[in-house]
Formats: C-alpha cells, structure tokens, sequence
C-alpha cells in the first residue's frame, strides 16, 4: 500500500463488526464524511475508510475496515479480524436479534484478536427510540460484564459516534503507553510512523538555535 | 551561485520531510575515480530530532529543477560508526572528502571554498549533537524501505544490519502525496480569518551603532521610554566590537556585556524572555518578548548574512531573527551596511544580498516571505549635495523636510532601488550622526563629516501602525545616537475552539481526499449464478470490472483465511489479477468445471484492491448428479439411469444401504459391452479424443438413460470408458492399497492373493471385469494394435490413479506392472464371486 511521507505517529486498524442493517457502514461514513446514508446498500465485501485523528497531541491514521454483516459472509469476514487493535461491534437498539447475537461475535473477536485489541460496543439508531427493543440497561450490563466500552448512538444524527472512534483511539493509545501492547507484534494493529510531526514547540527551537550560535 | 545554492537547497529539502531537515548541502561532488564532469552529486546533512545522517544525492540533471530530479544514493547515519577526513591533493582545487561507515569508504572530490569549509564544520558539529544525544536512526528506516534489487540487506532493520550504507536505485520514490503536513499548512494559511483575530501588540525597536563602545551606560531612558511595557522588543547594534579578534574570529566578550545592558534597560514593568540573539561580528540583534507571550512565540529561527571585505566578511551585513508570535509570521533585520557617504549603490547592493542570502532554513526562509519585516540598522546612507555647513544651518533652523529630501535613502527607495514596499515614518528627530563622543554636537573633527541619518527603522506588512519614531540624545557613549520605533501591530490570534474546528474540518477533507485516492472501482454483480451445472461441461459467466475511481486500481483475487487458494477447485478466474485504468473496464470470465460429486456449488471470492477495499464475490449454483462422479459402490445400488432414480433410493445408495444390485456398475457394463461389440478391432481405440458434443451426449445417455443407441465413436465410447474409471469416488484400485500393489507387482501369485485378501467385492469384480475386457483386446491386437504392455501402462494410471488430478502420475511403471499381471496371466473363476 502506498503510504507517502508519513504526518501520522501511529496507524491504528478498526474493524466494525456486527449483524447485517445495523448501521456499520453509516457509522463509518458518519465518522469519515459526517453524513448520513439513508439506504446504505448492504456491505458485500469490506469497505476501507481512513481518517486522521488527534490523540494526546499524536496524529494517529485510523484505517477502519468495515466487514459485511450477512451470515453467509461470517466465515470469510473472519480473515479481517487479525491485526485489529480496536473493534466496533454493533447492534441495532430497535432489533433484539441484532443483540442476541452479540455474543458470538464477541466470541469470534476474543478467538481472532490478541488480547489487547479494544472492543467497543455500539447500541446504533439511538434516535429510533420509539422503536428501542433493547434496553440501555441491559446492554450497558452486558458490556460491564464483558469488559466491553458501551454507548448508544446514531449513525443518522451523529450522536456518540466521534466519541466512540475516539475513546477506542484513546484506548489504544493508553495501551501503547503503558506497554499493554506490544507495538512490536506483527498482530498488534499499530504501526507505528517515524516522523513526529506537531512538534514544533518552543523548547526544541531553543535548542536548535543555541546549536546555531555557535557559529 | 549563491542564489543557484538557495534554490537546490529548497529543492533539496523537498526531498525530505518537513521535520527532517537539511542543514547543509554541498554541491558539485563527484566521485573519485568517477569521471570528472560527472560532479552530480549533492552531499546532503540532514537532521531529524537530533540525529543526523549524509545523504548522497544523484541529481539527473545539471541543476535540478524539481525534487524528482534527486534519486538518494546512499545514506550513511551520523553515528560512532561514522568517520570523514579530508585530503588534499597537491596542486588542486579539491580536496577528497573521505568518509567511513563501518566498512564502506566513500570517496567524494569537492572544491576547496567557503561551501566545502561550511559543510566540513557542519558535519563536525552534527556528529557532536549525535554522540552528545541518545540519537534514534529508525527515521532513516523509510529509506531504504522502499529500496529495490540493487541492495539485498535493505530489508533487514537498522539494528540488525551490519553494513548499514545503503543504496537506493535512480528514482524518487514515494513523492506522490508531497506532505500533507506542508499541504495542511498551506490550507491553514488560506483560512486563517475563520480562526484567529487580530491582536494588537506594541513591538518595540531599536537600533544603535555604539562604535565599538563598552555599555558604560544605562539603556533605560532608550528602552523604557514608552510608558506601558512592550510586548516585544527587537534591539539591534552595530559596531559592538571594532577588534581585529571580533573580525577575524566572530567572537567577542561584548556580545554578553550587551546583552546584559538591554536586559537591565527594558520596561521594569514586565518579566522578559529573550527568545533569539543573532550576532555577526559587531552586529547584534537580540528579540525579546513579554513572558506572557513566549509560550506564543514558535519556530525561531535567525541567519547572518556578511557582505562585508571580499562581499562576504562580517564587518557589515546583517543579522535576521524570524519567528512566529501566534499565527504571524514577523522577521527582524539589523543590518550595517556600506558606509562612505559616495558609496549608495553598495549599500543597495548589500541590502540585497542580505535579502538573498538570509536563509533561515525552515518555511518560510527568505525575509520576504514573512507577513511582518522590521527592517533597522545603520543602514549608512548619507545626506548628499549639500556641504557640512548647509546641512547644520538647515539643522538650526529646524528644516528637517527639506534635509530629508537629500537623504540618499529616500532617493533610492523612491527610484526603487532599495527596501522597495517597505515603509518609514516620518522622520522628525534630527540625525543620529556623527556626534562627538559624550556630546550632542555633531562631529567636529578635521574630518567634519556632515550629520546623516544613517540609523532608521522601516517596516513591512499589514495591520503595522508606528506610534513613535524618535532619536535618544541621552545616550552619548557613542558617535551615533540610538533610534527607537514603537508599533502597534496586528497580530493573530488563534482561537484554539475555532482553530481547532477548522483544522478538523481541513483534516476531514485531505482525508477525504485521501479516501478519494483509494482505488474505487465496482463489479457489475456481486452474485454470480449458474444454473445446472454438469459434469465437465463447462459453463462461463462475465463479471465487468470498472474503474470508478481516480487512481489506476490493481486487483487481484486472494485468498480467504486458511485456505491456499483463490477460488474452489471447479471455478477458473481469467484473469485473476490485473490492473485497470481510472475509466476503463476489465471482463473477468469465471468457468466453472464439474469434475467432483457437488449437489451445489457455492464459494465466496474476495476481489482484492491493493491498497483499498475487498469485495466479495458469491458463486454458487446447482448440480447435477452424474454417474461419473459416484463411487462404485453406489452405483451397483442403483437401479434405474441417476437422474431417474428417486432421492431417497439415491441417498440410501450413497449411504450404502440399499441392496447391491449388480456386481458392476450398469453404466460400465453398457460401455464395456458396447466396446465388445464395437470397438475390439478399432485401432488406437484409446488414443484419439472425442468430440466435447460427443462425450455430453454419452453422458447423458448414461445419466438418463434413453431407448436409442448408445450414441458416438467407439472412440468416444472408450474415451468415456476412461473417464469413468478416472472420476468416479474411489479409484478401483483405491488409495490406500496402491503403495502394496505396486511392491507386489513382480509377482502374479502376491498380486492375486492382494486382490483376494484386501479388496472388497465391488472393487474386485470391476477391475477383473476391467482386465478381462483388455485381455479380449490383445486378443485383438492385430486389428486394434495394442499389446499388454501398452494397455498395462495406460490401465496402471487409471485403475490406480493419483489422489492429485492433473498432476504427472507417479509410480507409473510400476502401477503398469501391477495391472500387466492380470493381463497376461488366466483369470481364473475363482477371482470372482459368484
Ligand atoms: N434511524 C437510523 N437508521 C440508521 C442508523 N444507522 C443506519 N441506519 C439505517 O439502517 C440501514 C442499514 O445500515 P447499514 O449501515 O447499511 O448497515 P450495515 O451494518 O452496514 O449492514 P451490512 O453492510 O449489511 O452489514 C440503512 O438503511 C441505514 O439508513 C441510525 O443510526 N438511525
Ligand atoms: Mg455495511
């Protein structure tokens, strides 16, 4: 892939996972273009979406892969998993199904990423609340169980939906931190980018002018 | 030359990063033993976060015009592995730069000059920065990176490599998405209103020439005559130090002594900072800022330019500070320029040097770049025309207006031949030259050089309003009297909410932009469906591969996790790569060949962008059943032609739970007998292929069975015959017993006995039934021409076929042995039962 001169410290891979008509692509395109698809054709495939974010003054690329959510896909969607530091997993608040299968993605997620990847789930189409079939409550308590960061949002009025691509970053980045994740690991999801860009402060002039005077 | 420098230098940082940058450049290198008017290379310093590293540049043109011309041909990291000398060569204008990594020798000839001496001290002084930090190379990993053949070490790390010097092959690489930084940058520049306001800030000026004075006297009444405490000054002096050791050495104790008098003379109303001191021998231009506002001020950076002895000593020239206070550019300039009073177009001359030459080695780096230039200094230029005495009765009588016409300085900024678009205000203080020392009288030395305003304070830029302009005749220490200038200028500011709110949104649109680079394309189906799909007769269908994106999109077809190859067995993909150009289309055919029992096909393609997104592809269709693929043992359980046999009846048949119901399968019987009446005396029976029609109607006699003759050749009746044999399940000899068989082939009594012992009675049968119909054959083999031999070795592969189709056979001699013992040797009743 062509990356030219890097301006980025970090590239972070995303997967967004999740039964079919949940609201993947919306999320991501909510998050890449901040617009609202109102018939998002079904992903047959995986959608590749970029951005470039900020996360405690580091420019971080997010390379967001947004996987087909049919059944008949699920067995080839799992190749996407691998290499991912963080993933979205998304149920539709309005169809309980979408919900109860939420624990075997999570078991796929568990079984095909590292331990450090950050799974962040997603209530999608909070803006239908006349139609909600799932609980904040219930949900909130099964991400409490599994570990899992939790909001509700809505691809459609933008709501939580930044918040949720930048928590995961912000997550993964503690991670990286505090030596959880080993930027070293061919699966780690994080490649990291030599140029530190943004670092144009006071104290590194200072330094670089008294070099210059010695002349 | 010095302007042809300026500009590779600017193409040359191109090249790089902009936080690595290029401290020094040499032009001109070539290499020794190279040829001599090969001199292309450009030796290049380069620095990111204080490590340093040489690059060797190979530029594909004389002087390069753009960074493309530039290929990097090796880099060599400045660490302890790092050594250079230089050699001089008698009789030479060059010298040979010898560098050393590791085990590698470079050998550059450089001319001897100001460049090379420059470049050499750089050098010194990076390798000094190196050792002294904890420097990381890993930045240099991008550079070799991208290398291709002509290195084989250049994947492995830099630790790991033990010779590190790298090559790297003639073109630039990777420059397509020229920095998005310096994009962004430019981006910001343009929107800028959306996101800052204006600010005033007072900046206070001030230039004196101190004739090479000690400060032996308070600054106060020059730097803290204005009432509120500036926001920044800019305080320059010329002739700090007269010495021929400050000449000759650039170094001087006065430059502190100054230093330490402006500190004490600046407003006592605020805590100040200095943010940058710039010295050329005795000229010294200190910028100091409100500390409130140093955490504002970014990117300092200063140059010094001499246009002095030999148009390049420091004796006169200038000394530039640049920096941003918020999200203004502002640039400095002290300068000391010619003096004597005929000597006007010096003085232009040198102000224009310093405009080319000052180079502050970041964006931007020409003085005139910057949104704000304060522009002060001696610039020496005189009053002309009038005599000593004219000028002082003018003086006297206070015409300042009319001596100010007489200023060369005037004259020449009004033909435009000198600080063109820069502003002054009007002058109403006398001139700061020339005094008696510890006086206000103008020089009254033998000399009785008339007074001049030599010393000024112009500006340049937008929002720059002067509040005051005026001489400080306190200060006597010195033949000139010290000028200052107060400005309220308009800086912006940033609002961090709205800046912050626009970057994201420039952000989100590059990335769009990024996004819009991906390749795009679409696949007029993603569900691909064939319908009835048969045993070997292929079927194709087109999928339309179309560029609907703006970059020329490689696909390829690949694997799925786990498995090694791209598609299933029975489907074809042609092509399974390629590349299609923005625009244009691709037809991708995918055949499906039926050669195994599928009751449907079904497989998920991933159509691979490099560098973009996957598609999926679905493939899937219905079979139908075909004898050929059945195992023997099924089809001696069914009664009636496959297609009419009821599903029940042929999934219990499958299973093997239904009765047998004939010892070898009908559809063999019907092509043996047929042989038998049809085929013994054909000659090469086996040997000529068939028509496709031909072998499809076959099949489809067998598969559904039919009133009229079996139709086609005894030729495409044995050809069937074959392929039955050859597709069906189980080989008659299966898998597992071949590796026995084969061992056993020299004896007929082991091989018999094998036969009896391991082989169940289905597979028994049909191969004695086999081999009885080729032992008919040879008896035949004056019409037909086959010899056991032949047969045996045609049999061998079939009967006992491979587990890999449509590889080369193997052990096919001895599988021909195996079989040649039952075609040469009675088949006594025995072998089969009853
Ligand atoms: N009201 C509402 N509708 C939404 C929201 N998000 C998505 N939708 C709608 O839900 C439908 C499915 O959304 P998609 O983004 O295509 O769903 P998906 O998860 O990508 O589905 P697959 O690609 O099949 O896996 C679309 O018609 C969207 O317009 C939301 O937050 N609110
Ligand atoms: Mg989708």
């Amino acid at each position: 892939m062509s990356t030219g001169p890097y301006n980025y410290s970090y590239i972070f891979k995303y997967i967004i996972i999740g039964d079919m008509g949940v609201g993947k692509s919306c999320l991501l395109h909510q998050f890449t273009e901040k617009k609202f698809m109102a018939d998002c054709p079904h992903t047959i495939g995986v959608e590749f979406g970029t951005r470039i974010i900020e996360v405690s003054g580091q420019k971080v690329k997010l390379q967001i892969w947004d996987t087909a959510g049919q059944e008949r896909f699920r067995a080839v969607t799992r190749s996407y998993y691998r290499g991912a530091a963080g993933a979205l997993m998304v149920y539709d608040i309005t169809r309980r199904s979408t919900y109860n299968h939420l624990s075997s993605w999570l078991t796929d997620t568990r079984n095909l990423t590292n331990s450090s990847t950050v799974i962040f789930l997603i209530g999608n189409k909070c803006d239908l609340e006349g139609q909600r079939d799932v609980t904040y409550e219930e949900a909130s308590k099964f991400a409490e169980e599994n570990g899992l960061l939790f909001v509700e949002a809505s691809a459609k009025t933008g709501d939580n939906v930044e918040e949720a691509f930048l928590e995961t970053a912000k997550k993964i980045y503690q991670s990286i931190q505090d030596g959880r994740l080993d930027l070293n690991a061919a699966e780690s999801g994080v490649q990291h980018k030599p140029s530190q860009p943004g670092r144009n402060n006071l104290s590194n002039d200072q330094q670089t002018n008294r070099d210059n005077c010695a002349c | 030359m010095l302007s042809i420098q300026q500009d590779v230098y600017n193409i040359v940082q191109a090249k790089f990063l902009a936080a690595e940058i290029v401290k020094s450049i040499h032009l001109n290198v070539s290499v020794v033993d190279g040829p001599l008017e090969n001199n292309n290379r450009i030796l290049t310093l380069v620095e990111y976060n204080k490590s340093f590293a040489l690059f060797v540049l190979v530029s594909s043109r004389v002087q390069p015009i753009s960074f493309s011309d530039l290929s990097i041909e090796s880099v060599i990291p400045l660490d302890q592995n790092f050594s250079f000398e230089t050699e001089p060569v008698r009789g030479q204008n060059y010298v040979i730069l010898i560098i050393r990594y590791k085990q590698n020798r470079y050998e550059f000839k450089i001319e001897i000059g100001k460049e090379s001496c420059n470049f050499a001290a750089e050098i010194i002084h990076a390798k000094e920065v190196s050792l002294n930090s904890s420097t990381n190379f890993t930045w240099l990993e991008k550079y070799f990176g991208t290398m291709n053949q002509t290195n084989k070490n250049s994947n492995s790390s830099i630790n790991d490599q033990n010779d590190f010097v790298i090559i790297r092959d003639g073109m630039a690489q990777g420059q397509a998405s020229i920095n998005r930084e310096s994009m962004l940058k430019y981006q910001l520049k343009l929107r800028e209103p959306e996101f800052t306001q204006k600010q005033e800030f007072t900046i206070f000026v001030g230039t004196w020439n101190v004739n090479g004075q000690p400060p032996t006297a308070s600054l106060k009444s020059w730097l803290s005559c204005v009432e509120t405490p500036p926001d920044l000054y800019a305080i320059g002096f010329q002739e700090i130090d007269l010495s021929k050791e400050a000449f000759i050495f650039n170094d001087t104790p006065r430059e502190a002594e100054w230093q330490k008098s402006v500190m004490d003379g600046i407003h006592p109303n605020a805590k100040y900072r200095l943010v940058a001191l710039s010295r050329l021998v005795g000229m010294q231009l200190a910028v100091i800022v409100n500390n409130q506002h140093y955490q504002y001020v970014k990117n300092v950076s200063m140059d010094t330019v001499g246009t002095g002895l030999l148009g390049k000593m420091g004796n006169k020239g200038g000394v530039a500070v640049r920096l941003e206070l918020h999200n203004t550019s502002l640039c400095f300039v002290n300068c000391h320029l010619a003096a004597h009073v005929d000597e006007f177009e010096r003085r232009n001359q040198d102000y224009k040097d310093i405009n080319a030459r000052m180079n502050f080695r970041r964006n931007p780096q020409a003085i005139k770049d910057h949104e704000q230039v304060y522009w002060l200094g001696d610039l020496n230029y005189r009053i002309t025309d009038l005599t000593n005495l004219q000028v002082k009765t003018l003086l006297q009588r206070n015409e300042v207006t009319t001596l100010l016409r007489s200023d060369q300085l005037n004259q020449q900024r009004e033909r435009g031949n000198v600080l063109l678009d820069y502003v002054e205000g009007d002058i109403a203080f006398h001139p700061t030259y020339k005094f008696d020392l510890n006086s206000d009288i103008y020089d009254t030395s033998e000399k009785a050089r008339p007074p001049a305003w030599t010393d000024r304070i112009l500006w340049r830029g937008k929002g720059i309003h002067q509040v005051h302009y005026k001489s400080h005749m306190e200060l006597k220490i010195s033949d000139h009297k010290p000028v200052s200038a107060l400005f309220k200028s308009e800086i912006s500011v940033v609002d961090q909410n709205r800046y912050r709110r626009v970057h994201e949104d420039l952000l989100k649109k590059m990335d769009k932009h990024e996004n819009e680079f991906l390749p795009q394309v679409t696949v007029d189906q993603n569900e691909v469906v064939f319908n009835s799909v048969k045993f070997r007769e292929p079927q194709s269908r087109e999928i339309i591969i179309a560029n609907t994106g703006v970059v020329p999109a490689d696909f390829e077809f690949i694997n799925k996790l786990n498995e090694s190859t791209y598609c299933k067995d029975w489907l074809r993909i042609v092509p399974y790569c390629g590349s299609i150009n923005p625009g244009e289309k691709c037809d991708v055919r995918l055949e499906v060949n039926l050669e195994t029992d599928l009751d449907n096909i079904d497989d998920i393609l991933i159509l691979h962008l490099k560098g973009g997104k996957d598609m999926f592809i679905t493939v899937s269709g219905s079979c139908q059943k075909s004898c050929f693929t059945q195992s023997l043992s099924t089809l001696v359980r069914i009664q009636v032609p496959i297609m009419h046999s009821k599903k029940e009846d042929f999934n219990s048949a499958r299973n093997n739970q239904s009765p047998i119901l004939y010892s070898v399968p009908r559809e063999l019987w019907l092509l043996v007998d047929h042989l038998y009446r049809h085929g013994l005396k054909t000659r090469d029976l086996f040997e000529s292929s068939a028509l496709h029609e031909e072998l499809i109607r076959i099949r489809d006699w067998l598969d559904y069975g039919s009133q009229d003759p079996l139709p086609g050749t005894p030729q495409a009746v044995a050809e069937t015959l074959v392929l039955l044999l050859s597709y069906i399940k189980e080989p008659v000899i299966p898998f597992e017993l071949q590796d026995v068989c084969i061992a056993a082939a020299s004896n007929f009594q082991n091989c018999r006995q094998l036969l009896i012992q391991k082989l169940n009675d289905i597979h028994r049968t049909t191969f004695i039934y086999i081999c009885m119909f080729l032992q008919e054959l040879v008896k035949h083999s004056n019409d037909n021409g086959y010899e056991p031999k032949t047969l045996a070795s045609l049999f061998g592969d079939i009967l006992l076929r491979d587990q890999i189709r449509n590889a080369k056979p193997q052990a096919s001699r001895g599988k021909a042995n195996f079989v040649y013992n039952f075609l040469v040797n009675d088949l006594s009743s025995s072998l089969i039962p009853k």
